[in-house]
Formats: C-alpha cells, structure tokens, sequence
C-alpha cells in the first residue's frame, strides 16, 4: 500500500467566493478613494513637457500652496499631448472629477464656449489681475463672445529667427535692423543661401510658411485674417489670404523646385527641433538653414541636442507682405484654465494670479516661455546669459517684451481645430500643385464656415 | 382517484424530491450568481454604450453640456461630409486590397511552416511575435525604415539601381505603404491556419498524394477545401479589422491623414470628429454607420459561406 497521503482537494465554496469577490471589490476601491481630492488641495494638471517644466511647476504650485496655508497641492505631469490630453481633461470634467487647473497647449476657446471651463471675469474685477493687464490679442486667445474662459500666463513669442554667422559669410549685415523688412525682401534674400545638388537641397535661405497653426500671424502680415471673431466669419478665402499663398507658390516654384517633397527629402527644413517621427535634425540647427520663423521656446533648447554648427543667432521682426502695413507677431500661449467642477475655484484663481506674476518670472528664467501680464517685469533667462552675454540678453528679453505687445489675435476661434485642419488640407493640396489656391481656399472656407455655423446654432 | 395496491391499499404518490428542487433552485441561484459579473459587464460595457451610441447619433452633444435631440441630422451631415466620404473610400480601398494579399501570404506561411519538423516552435513563435509589439511602436519602426532619404529599405533599392518611391509623402505611395504595414504582424492568421493543416487527416491527405503526385492538386482539391471553415474566420476577422484600421493611419497620416488624405481613415476621422472636433452626435452616427456596414458585410459573407466553406462530416 502506497504510504502517499492524498490531500482532500480544496474547494471554493460559493459563500467564500462571494466574500472574496466583495473584498477584493473594496480593496480596489479603497485606493481609489485614498487617492479623491480634498477640498483645500489644489491640484492641477499638465500636458506633454520636459523633467525640467514639470519640476518648475510642482515647485511653484508646492511653494505657493504652504504659503497660503492650502495643504499640500498636487502636480500631474506629463499626461500627453494635443488629443490625447484634452480626451483625458474633458472625461475628467464630464466625470465631474476634474482637476482645479489644468494648463493647456491648445485654445481653450472650443471647450469654453461649451461650457467646460469656469469664465474668469468676474474673478478678474478687483484681482491681481484684471483684463487691462493683459495684451488684448493675446486675452483673446481665451474669450468668446466676450467672455474669458482662460489665462494665458506666458507665451512663446514668434519671430524670425536667423544665424548670423551664415549671414556674415556672405557678407550680408546680421544686425536686426538690416533684416529684411518685407516677404519681398526676404525672398530675394533666401536665393542667396539656397544650393541645390540635383535634388538634393544642400542649404536653403528662408521657407514659405507650412505650419498651419502660424499661418494666422502669416496672413495679419499681409493685412488679412483667418478668422473674423467679431463677426463670427471665417475668411480663408480673403484677398488677402489668396494672395499670401499664391506668394508662397510662387516662391516654393521659382527657388525650391516647385516640389515640397523634394525639400523634404533633403532635410527638416520646417522647424528649428528634431522630426517628431523621424528624428531628423532641423537643419536650421545644422547650419543648412538662414532663418525660419519660430517661437521664443527655442532659446531654451537652441544649445541642447542637436547642438547647433554655430554659436551666434538673433531674432528680428516679422517681414510684411504684400498687402500688409505693419509688423506683428504671434504667440503660441501656455494657457490655464479652471474646469467647471473644480472643487477649489477662488483657490485655482489666486494660484493663477500668482503664477501669472510672481511665477512667471521664476518660470522664464529656468524656460523662456515670455511672461504676458503688463505687471511683470522680467529679467534675461540665465542660460541665455551664460551663452550670449548679457547685453545680447538683455535686448533679446525687450525684443520679445516688445513682440508680444504687438501680437495679431489668433486661437480665437470655437472651432480652431477644424480650421486649422482645413488649413492644413488647403496648404497641402497647393503646396503639391493638387488643386489652385482660390479653389483649395474656398474649400477650406466653406467648410469652416459650415462647422462653424453649426456649433454656433446651439 | 387514487392509485390502489394488489393489497387494497392506497398506494402513496411518489416521493416529490422538494429536497433535489430546493437544490436545483439553489444551483440555478448560484449559476446565476456566478453569471451576473459577465452579465453586468457585457450590459455595461456593450450593450448600453451600443444604445447610448444610437441615441447620441441623434442629438447634438459637444461633450460638455447635455445632448440636444436633432433627429438624422448627423447621418445627413455624414452624408454631405467629403472627408467621411473620402475615407470611406480610403478603408473600403485598404479592406480590399489587404485582406486577400493577407489570407494568402498566412496561408503560404502556415503551409511552409507545416512543413517544418525541426524548430517548428521556435518558427511560430517568430512569425506571432510582430503581433505583439504595440501598433504605434510598429508604425514608426516603420517609418524610419521607409525614410525616403535616410531609411534602409530606401538606400538598398538605390543600391540595386532603382528609383525608390518616397513611401510616406507621396499621395500615391502613401495607401500602399499603409497596406504594407499591415500585411507585417501575419501571426495570428498563419496559427489559424497552421491549425487547420494540423487537424487535416492523415488519411485523407496520404489518400491525395496517392491519387496524385502533383502537389498543387492536392492543395486545390483537399487541403483549401479543408480549410475553408479557417479562411471563413480569418475573412470575417480581417475585414472587420480593416474597417478598424486606426493606430497606424494615425501615426502616419495624423487627423489630416497626410499627405493630401492618402491616409485619411473612417476611424480617423470619426476619432477627430469626436476628441478633436468634439462632435460627439456625428462621431456617434459614423460609428452605428460603421456598425451597421461591418454586420451586413459579415452576413453576407456567412450567407455566401454555405455555398463555399466545407465543414468535414458534411454531406456536401
């Protein structure tokens, strides 16, 4: 007989599964409720960002929340970028759970108007803060129909940025006053830098503009606008607009070839950073580019990987178009909101009036995202200092205070993602000779318009 | 009456087991009990979000706010919409094309592997691991890999004298590419497959090889017939999987489906349609649209499928 003892297998009765099940259920529901917002904490959200930016901002929200006594605050960086983080903002308020502040890389015109965020007017009258200390076109990246859904505490600042050294090669004057006051100017100074080896495109001097979001700034230039907010009205299609993209046309077919493919074969000759998807270097950094227009952020990781084949580069104001009869500039804001739900409204708001003041100027001296309310009064970045000086510090931080005062309103639309979509469709499609500009911009207005239209209607 | 006994005595009724009944109830309890997590889950999670979907492709809902109720409006605004149109096209084109070369390039796989005796694990698990890396990984591997100037694939075509297409920026280059990249994770086709071939019976298939020496008449006139119930299921799951096609439009083409719409999915666009544009009512509209094309074409093809498909024991 076998000595092996055999153990009566185990079971699970009924009862004890359920038991086990119920406990498992609040074992997994007790973190979840550890982890609720207290009233009192503020905590706020942020999108994509270096280490450095989320560092930054825990550091202001910590330093202000036990100055006020609020408790400890709570910093979540890092939660994705463009539609990714609004999905997650946007489930979060229509779960009523959402954070008290959440800085945003996008208008918050579109989910204001519909009622997603809290409008801060009332807040602003007697703050430290109200609207006459922000720059109207940029205030009005946040309002609709008068109302401001949001604050937009500091900008990239967009300017043409060019090398100098480049310049000088060619014995053409680098100093800011010599740059190129107008697109005409500024076309017949590219063909000085632009090298085709068959068709591979060695060095250009400046690009038509390709960036959808930009292309406001590009057609205030000219004396136009993409978007009417007074009237509601797109204006794609505009005189304005036609001839600013018939310009650029003609510039990409008399100097690149007429084939945006073939520019982009040769390099990323569209941005002053890395291809997100591909990873080639901006060939602006690699010295292979004169100028290009980009936004102040670059001062921040100009130096950094890739390090650029030259040391000395400036920035200067935005040539004029055709049709254009000043110089303006754009911005692309850091906005924040307060999201409807918000357990800590008067709380988020005081953090905001901070943050717009006194935080910005710690901010801009770690990243260069420009300070926008009146009141502040910055000094030049210390990285900047310690790569140019500070006498060119100096006069690029005035430069760009100067830029940002002058800024043509964008962002201002209740449907600015449609519009910059159709936008894009319509630069594509001229930009490869698929379709004529009027006939590619009147597409694009009218389907705008359309979308428009239909979230005006209510 | 009563029933009466060879003694004269009433015969009692039959024991009524109240005590096996009470059990039976008590098991269909706790069957029930057992059941009702799936059950709560398939309602919660299927078939009201299904409802709820129907019902908010008829108002206008931005999200934020409570729907308003505006009847087929959203269904005539897909109708009008060119982009929905034109990625209609762009998935029906992608459907087409992909899932045939698909089915026949895993079955081309699943016979060579069959055929392998040495390292036949190690080849499976080879050809199912692309089928675990994450799409957005894949699609841009893939990219770098097709850059036109920089990639590899672009510099050895050029070594070999030929002029390489520039695979992503070309409108006409650019739908190919996509349908390229989703010919790449084979895994799961070619073990269905590969299943199939394994369960062919021996005798049948030494039975061919003896009516005939030529290999391809007995893989035209036993092993496909034999596997058509496999290429039915690999059919009906890469159709619906190429109506789906999203993260690798996405990654290449963006919400713009880039370049000039080449790209531009019906999952693409009904993504930007609801988390960009935040039109909720017509993103939901395009997806009971989506719903109901992907039902009719599955029935369809069962409803075809007893003229083609042979299940062995059938009397066909």
């Amino acid at each position: 007989m076998s000595d092996k003892t055999y153990a009566a297998p185990r079971t699970l009765s009924r009862r004890s599964f359920l038991q086990s099940t119920a406990a498992a259920g609040a074992a997994l529901a007790l973190p979840g409720a550890a982890l609720a917002q207290a009233e009192g904490q503020l905590l706020i959200w942020l999108p994509g960002g270096s280490d450095l930016f989320c560092k930054i901002h825990t550091s202001l929200l910590d330093g202000f929340s036990a100055a006020t006594n609020l408790g400890p605050a709570t910093t979540v960086c890092g939660l994705g970028q463009d539609t990714e983080f609004t999905q997650a903002l946007i489930g979060s308020i229509t779960a009523g759970s959402p954070p008290d502040i959440s800085m945003l890389w996008d208008s918050p015109v579109s989910l204001g108007a519909q009622g997603a965020f809290m409008p801060l007017d009332d807040m602003m009258k007697g703050s430290k803060i109200p609207l006459d200390t922000w720059p109207a076109g940029l205030l009005s990246s946040c309002q609709f129909k008068g109302v401001t859904y949001g604050l937009p505490v500091t900008a990239g600042v967009y300017a043409m940025w060019y090398n100098e050294e480049m310049f000088e090669a060619k014995g053409i004057p680098s100093d800011r006053a010599s740059f190129p006051k107008t697109w005409v100017e500024m076309r017949k100074l590219s063909k000085e830098f632009t090298v085709w080896d068959g068709d591979d495109l060695k060095s250009a001097g400046f690009m038509p503009n390709r960036i959808p979001e930009t292309m406001a700034i590009w057609s205030a230039l000219n004396g136009g606008v993409l978007f009417d907010e007074v009237n509601l009205k797109y204006m794609l299609n505009s005189e304005q607009n036609i001839e600013m993209m018939s310009f650029f046309l003609e510039w990409l077919d008399e100097e690149y070839k007429g084939d945006i493919n073939l520019i982009d074969r040769s390099g990323n000759f569209r941005e002053g950073y890395p291809d997100g998807a591909t990873g080639v270097g901006p060939a602006f950094r690699e010295g292979r580019q004169a100028g290009l227009m980009s936004g102040s952020w670059l001062m921040g990781d100009i130096y950094a990987d890739p390090v650029p084949t030259f040391t000395r580069w400036n920035q200067a104001p935005n040539p004029i178009g055709p049709s254009g009869t000043a110089h303006v500039s754009g911005t692309w804001p850091n906005w924040f909101v307060i999201p409807v739900g918000s357990k800590n409204p008067q709380a988020a708001f005081d953090y905001l009036s901070y943050l717009a003041v006194e935080g910005s100027v710690s901010w801009y001296q770690q990243i260069p995202d420009v300070p926008t309310n009146s009141q502040v009064a910055v000094k030049p970045p210390e990285s900047l200092i310690a790569s140019r000086g500070e006498a060119f510090a100096q006069d690029l931080t005035t430069f760009l205070a100067e830029q940002a005062a002058i800024v043509t309103p964008m962002w201002n639309s209740p449907v600015q993602s449609f519009g910059n979509d159709q936008m894009a469709r319509a630069m594509e499609k001229i930009f490869t000779h698929a379709q004529p500009v009027a006939e590619a911009l009147a597409e694009a207005q009218a389907a705008a318009q359309a979308e428009l239209d239909r979230v005006l209607a209510g | 009456m009563d029933p009466v006994s060879p003694m004269g005595g009433a015969v009692k009724p039959p024991p009524r087991l109240p005590r096996r009944r009470r059990a039976g109830r008590a098991e269909a309890r706790a069957g029930l009990l057992f059941a009702l997590p799936w059950m709560v889950g398939l309602a919660v999670f299927t078939i009201i979000p299904l409802v709820l979907t129907f019902y908010i492709s008829q108002t206008k809902f931005q999200i934020t706010g409570a729907p308003r109720y505006i009847g087929l409006q959203n269904y005539a605004a897909i109708w009008g919409d060119a982009a929905v149109w034109r990625s209609a096209g762009n998935t029906m084109m992608f459907a087409v094309i992909s899932v045939p070369i698909k089915l026949a390039l895993a079955l081309v796989l699943a016979l060579m592997l069959n055929r392998v005796t040495a390292l036949s694990g190690f080849y499976r698990t080879v050809f199912y691991l692309p089928f675990l890396m994450p799409a957005v990984a894949g699609s841009l591997v893939f990219i770098l890999l097709l850059n036109p100037s920089a990639g590899p694939v672009n510099l050895m075509l050029q070594g070999m004298g030929l002029n390489p297409p520039d695979w992503l920026r070309d409108p006409a280059a650019a739908l190919w590419t996509l349908i390229l990249l989703s010919l790449w994770p084979l895994g799961v086709e070619t073990l269905v497959f590969l299943g199939g071939l394994q369960n062919i019976p021996k005798d049948v298939s030494e039975a061919a090889d003896l009516d005939s020496p030529r290999p391809w008449h007995k893989l035209v006139w036993v092993t496909i017939p034999l596997l058509t119930p496999m290429i039915l299921f690999n059919l009906i799951i890469g159709i619906i999987y190429s109506f789906q096609v999203f993260t690798q439009a996405l990654v290449i083409g963006g919400t713009t489906g880039r370049p000039a719409e080449a790209t531009l999915m019906y999952m693409v666009v009904l993504y930007r349609t609801a988390f960009r544009y935040f039109n909720m009512g017509q993103a939901a509209a395009m997806a009971v649209v989506l719903f109901v094309v992907v039902l009719v074409m599955t029935l369809l093809i069962f409803r075809t499928a007893r003229s083609w498909v042979y299940y062995e024991g059938d009397s066909r």
